[in-house]
């Protein structure tokens, strides 16, 4: 079964790189990009995509915030935070606020794929290199 | 014959992203990729590309150092600096350097293919507010002679600089000697000279000049920053 896939980002050149990696697997679809909180939130509660894959530092809405009322208008759909903060602060606020997985950009051709699959199964994922 | 393009960006997520825009454009092609700036030198001398892509913020050698290196070694080097900023500094910098190009990452998927396409035909490519202070700089000094310009920095060399970004990343004078292909002797000659230029007397004071001075960046949590700003 195809899983769906909404892809926020405030960098086009980086939802770019986002859809390129996940492209690789032919039973995953991009449903939708969004390049901010607030457009993730509207998107989501629409489309109900399987995995939201999300950044944190956005202009209008954090990533954080918009993964709190993702969980609340699209409970079904799961949150994969992909971001540069390779904090643990910043990775337990985000599964506190509702996240799945927790990728840090920089190890997202390593993790991304891995983290998708784990978590539209419900799976948590998360790596830290710190 | 096709234009051969290097990228340079620490993370693979935007290298990717940079690699589906460029190669999307007939007659174009990635000849190589690099992590940090230091490897884009290496590669840049092996397969000299006809244009280099480079981020700023970098480890081991930012993108503004690395673009200096590039232009200092080949001055026909034709190099894009990729940026989150447009801060004056950092156009300065830039400009300083001798990058070609001046493309906000923001706006990467906009205005790349538009920067190339410029510098392929041998002309530059700048943001708006880059051609601004270009033009600003240029009015300031056919009327007030040197009066305008902005105050200068230490003197520092292109291998003081290097040894900055390392020290301010947390490496030791050893580690710097190791990475520099430098004894440790040298290493420790580079970090007093630094030192007694810049006037500081702790490694705290040079960490916060590399923030300041865009030689190193560090990530701000997001409950630090200003409502609105992009990371």
């Amino acid at each position: 079964m195809t899983v769906r896939i909404l892809v926020v980002d405030d960098h086009p050149v980086v939802r770019h790189g986002l859809r390129t990696l996940l492209g690789g697997n032919p039973n995953w679809e991009i449903v939708d990009e969004a390049a901010d909180g607030i457009e993730a939130v509207a998107k989501a509660a629409n489309l109900k995509p399987d995995v939201v894959v999300l950044d944190i530092t956005m202009p209008n809405m954090s990533g954080l915030e918009a993964c709190r009322l993702i969980r609340k208008k699209a409970p079904a759909s799961e949150i994969l935070i992909v971001t540069q903060h390779d904090s643990p602060h910043m990775m337990r606020e985000a599964m506190e606020a509702g996240a799945r997985g927790y990728v840090v950009k920089s190890n997202a051709s390593r993790d991304l794929l891995a983290a998708v699959e784990a978590v539209s199964q419900h799976l948590p994922f998360t790596t830290l290199n710190v | 014959m096709k234009l051969r393009i290097l990228i340079a960006d620490d993370h693979e997520v935007v290298r990717r992203g940079l690699c589906a825009l460029l190669q999307a454009h007939e007659g174009w092609e990635i000849c190589a990729e690099a992590k940090d700036g230091r490897e884009a030198i290496e590669k840049a001398g092996q397969l000299k590309p006809d244009i280099v892509i480079l981020d700023v913020g970098m480890p081991n050698l930012n993108g503004l150092a690395a673009t200096r290196q590039l232009t200092q070694h080949d001055p026909q080097c034709k190099v894009i600096v990729l940026t989150i900023t447009d801060s004056d500094q950092v156009i300065r910098e830039a400009l300083d350097a001798g990058a070609r190009g001046f493309v906000l990452k923001s706006d990467a998927a906009r205005d790349l293919v538009s920067a190339v396409e410029a510098l392929q035909l041998n002309r530059m490519f700048f943001t708006p507010r880059v051609n601004d202070m270009v033009l600003a700089g240029f009015l300031d000094k056919g009327h007030n002679g040197s009066n305008s310009e902005p105050p200068r920095l230490p003197k520092l060399t292109a291998r003081e600089r290097e040894v900055i970004q390392l020290l301010a990343e947390g490496k030791s004078s050893k580690e710097v000697a190791c990475v520099l292909n430098l004894s440790t002797k040298t290493a420790e000659t580079h970090r007093s000279n630094i030192m007694r230029k810049l006037g500081f007397h702790s490694i705290r004071d040079l960490v916060v000049y590399a923030v300041k001075n865009n030689i190193i960046q560090v990530q701000v949590p997001t409950q630090y920053q200003n409502p609105g700003s992009a990371a």
